[in-house]
């Protein structure tokens, strides 16, 4: 049996069922206990799990985070909410080199199994601080898996599979995607038949979530959405765009994104994220290493400037990576 | 036929309104009673919308637009 799910819901019903089972799993995060978590990643857990399963926290990431990663190495399971990436930052040391390097310094001794849940992106004027993607900056060290969910049925079975990891899982959201009713109604592409029983999706691997012939469309949280809406625009024009999901950037799966771009010869990274030093050139990277002859025509990037994000919803618009900037760069490529 | 309303007491303050955040199910599914079956929005508040019979749920209010309290949003065929 299955229903329509958002994001928000699919994640917390997996988080859910292996609270119920395990008592190693406990939730902490600013305003998870009353509130369930800003963007309802803890909806009634607090009601149902108690004040020391579901432990809201001070702001205070640097303490939390480092609290959490100790009782992960102690046997526990913590699940952190931190609600926006922009304030990485002030966890950055735990995950630098105490979450994600324990494991290989204790010789595989010591295990942290914890899963950071963390909101990104912008595009409903939340300012230079509350709107960045910022997932390069998690993605690039070494030690931990770094998993990108865009629609509800990824977000469930991979939320089964983060709290199912013996080691650090960050699992990252587009603030834009939950589907939680404040931040309006739900991307109808981000909604999936979610079973009821449980069930995972490896890290590790792309989704063809659109065929297409001509030109490939590769994204990863919210700019998935944006290439399925350009997808759309440009199939009335004749142009058939295959969009690809990338759903995990660590582990990254260069097979399958080489795989996929070689069927059209033409390659469109979009991101969310700065464009400089970003995930968007990797991709690009992987591809032209392995064999840069399968290209047609040069790849291109469709990210955010490297400016802090505006707060004025115009001028946000016209710097984020959306449906009309990914359709512009398609039509470019395929002349 | 079970008319499918916004319960009277889903939200305390009368002058308050809200709205369908999503349909868990679509138009033409078959539900159980006691099913989940929508997101209802009130200012920040995400409340839950239930099944009172089982049948073929008929959607007649959409996502987005303004409901109140007591508002037949669907019915149950």
């Amino acid at each position: 049996m299955s229903r329509i799910l958002t994001m928000a819901r699919a994640g917390r019903e997996a988080l859910d069922w292996e609270m119920e089972r395990r008592d190693e799993i406990f939730v902490l995060g600013e305003d998870v206990y009353n509130f369930g978590g800003i963007f309802g990643t803890a909806d009634g857990f607090g009601a149902k799990y108690g004040p020391e399963r579901v432990i809201n926290t001070p702001i205070s990431e640097t303490g939390f985070i480092g609290m959490a990663a100790g009782a992960a190495m102690a046997g526990m399971h913590p699940v952190i909410d931190l609600a926006y990436i922009d304030f990485i930052g002030v966890c950055y040391n735990v995950l630098l080199n105490t979450a994600s390097k324990t494991h290989y310094m204790s010789a595989g001794q010591v295990r942290v199994p914890m899963t950071l849940m963390i909101g990104t992106g912008g595009g409903y004027s939340n300012a230079a601080q509350h709107s960045q993607a910022l997932h390069a900056t998690v993605a690039h060290i070494p030690g931990v898996k770094v998993v990108y969910p865009s629609n509800a049925y990824d977000a469930k079975g991979m939320m089964h599979s983060a709290l199912r990891d013996p080691n650090f899982v960050i699992y990252l959201t587009h603030k834009g995607t939950a589907g939680v009713g404040w931040m309006g109604t739900p991307i109808k592409t981000t909604l999936s038949n979610v079973p009821e029983e449980p069930y995972t999706v490896p890290f590790g691997k792309i989704a063809i979530i659109r065929e297409g012939t001509d030109v490939t469309i590769v994204g990863l949280g919210m700019s998935v959405h944006e290439s399925l809406k350009a997808a759309d625009v440009l199939a009335k024009e004749g142009i058939s765009a295959q969009v690809v999901d990338l759903r995990s950037l660590a582990p990254l799966d260069r097979d399958g994104i080489f795989n996929a771009v070689k069927k059209t010869g033409r390659l469109i990274v979009t991101d969310e994220d700065y464009l400089s030093y970003g995930v968007s050139g990797e991709i690009i990277a992987s591809v032209v290493e392995r064999d840069p002859t399968v290209l047609r025509a040069p790849p291109v990037r469709v990210c955010t400037p490297d400016i802090p994000i505006p707060f004025a919803r115009s001028m946000e618009q016209a710097i984020l990576p959306l449906a009309g900037r990914i359709a512009e760069a398609a039509r470019k490529i395929v002349k | 036929m079970t008319d499918v309303r916004v319960p009277l007491d889903l939200w305390a303050e009368d002058d308050k309104t809200g709205s369908i955040v999503v349909w868990l199910y679509p138009d033409g599914a078959v539900v159980k009673e006691g099913d989940l079956i929508a997101e209802i929005l009130v200012e920040k508040t995400t409340l839950e919308l239930y099944a009172p019979a089982s049948g073929t749920l008929k959607i007649s209010v959409e996502p987005e637009i303004v409901i109140d309290k007591g508002e037949l949003v669907a019915t149950i065929v």
